[in-house]
């Protein structure tokens, strides 16, 4: 899996491409712990190229979330493709990460 | 007997690698059996790759054994199985009750985001996703059987 992180203005960017399973889970929470270090408040990953993701994959995604809110800021999703929407809502998490259907729209204007 | 329509198997030591190659040999799977609907590919995947994750990060090898990962996947006409090998593996204890697990812990409406655990759903997603699933002891490996009823549209 490949990450590629942007500075959208409103937000950061981040965009994981290819399986989020056990192999990758690490390496997100790295990715988004470096964002938050820089000072990104405002985080969406998107998932338009994430073709896969498991519980591994998911537990990350929520500890990334937990990062972003005790620093004072957020993290969203967008562009949900099936198979990760599949394990969303087989799990209820996207209770807490619900998807938006662009990164543009994670964070409207305010 | 149910006649094979497609068959594909894997045997590697159990590292992250087999876990990357696993996915390789569930593509060529669904190549080959195209016919099988999408989200019965995509919910079949799924345990698959939880059962064999799961094989990987809390399998313990017997004294002396190099624990491997061994999988066999077929697809007939009606359901597609997997049989996920535990090799070298000590055995399982306890051994998981695949139907008695604990319900998922799911906070309520206005639960916290700290409510919320970063693991522990692998086993009761695997549930979920296939008709039946088994694990037994045969010989120096622990043996998860997952089968899930697909039928074709």
């Amino acid at each position: 899996m490949e990450f590629s992180t942007q500075d959208k203005g409103r937000y950061t960017e981040v965009t994981p491409s290819g399986r989020l399973n056990m192999v990758a889970a690490p390496k997100l929470r790295e990715v988004i712990d470096g964002v938050v270090s820089a000072g990104g408040r405002r985080i969406v990953v998107n998932l338009a190229e994430t073709t896969f993701m498991d519980s591994s994959g998911l537990g990350a995604l929520i500890g990334c979330l937990k990062l972003a809110r005790q620093s004072g800021g957020d993290l969203r999703i967008a562009a949900v493709q099936p198979q990760v929407n599949m394990v969303l809502e087989l799990t209820s998490m996207h209770r807490v990460l619900t998807p938006h259907a662009t990164a543009e729209q994670a964070f409207p204007n305010d | 007997m149910t006649d094979n329509l497609a068959r594909r198997v894997l045997e590697e030591p159990a590292t992250e690698q087999a876990i990357e190659d696993l996915h390789g040999v569930l593509d060529q799977l669904w190549l080959d059996a195209a016919f099988v609907p999408a989200l019965d590919q995509m919910a079949f995947t799924t345990a698959v790759i939880e059962s064999a994750s799961n094989v990987v990060q809390h399998g313990v090898p017997s004294p002396g054994a190099t624990l491997h990962l061994g999988v066999e996947l077929t697809v007939s006409a009606e359901r597609l199985t997997a049989v996920i090998s535990e090799i070298g593996a000590a055995p399982h204890d306890p051994v998981p009750d695949l139907d008695d697990l604990p319900e998922p812990s799911l906070p309520g409406e206005d639960a916290l985001l700290e409510d919320y655990d970063e693991s522990g759903r692998g086993l009761s997603m695997i549930r979920a996703l296939v008709t039946t699933v088994t694990v037994e002891r045969q010989g120096d490996t622990n043996v998860w059987v997952l089968s899930r009823d697909s039928v074709q549209d």
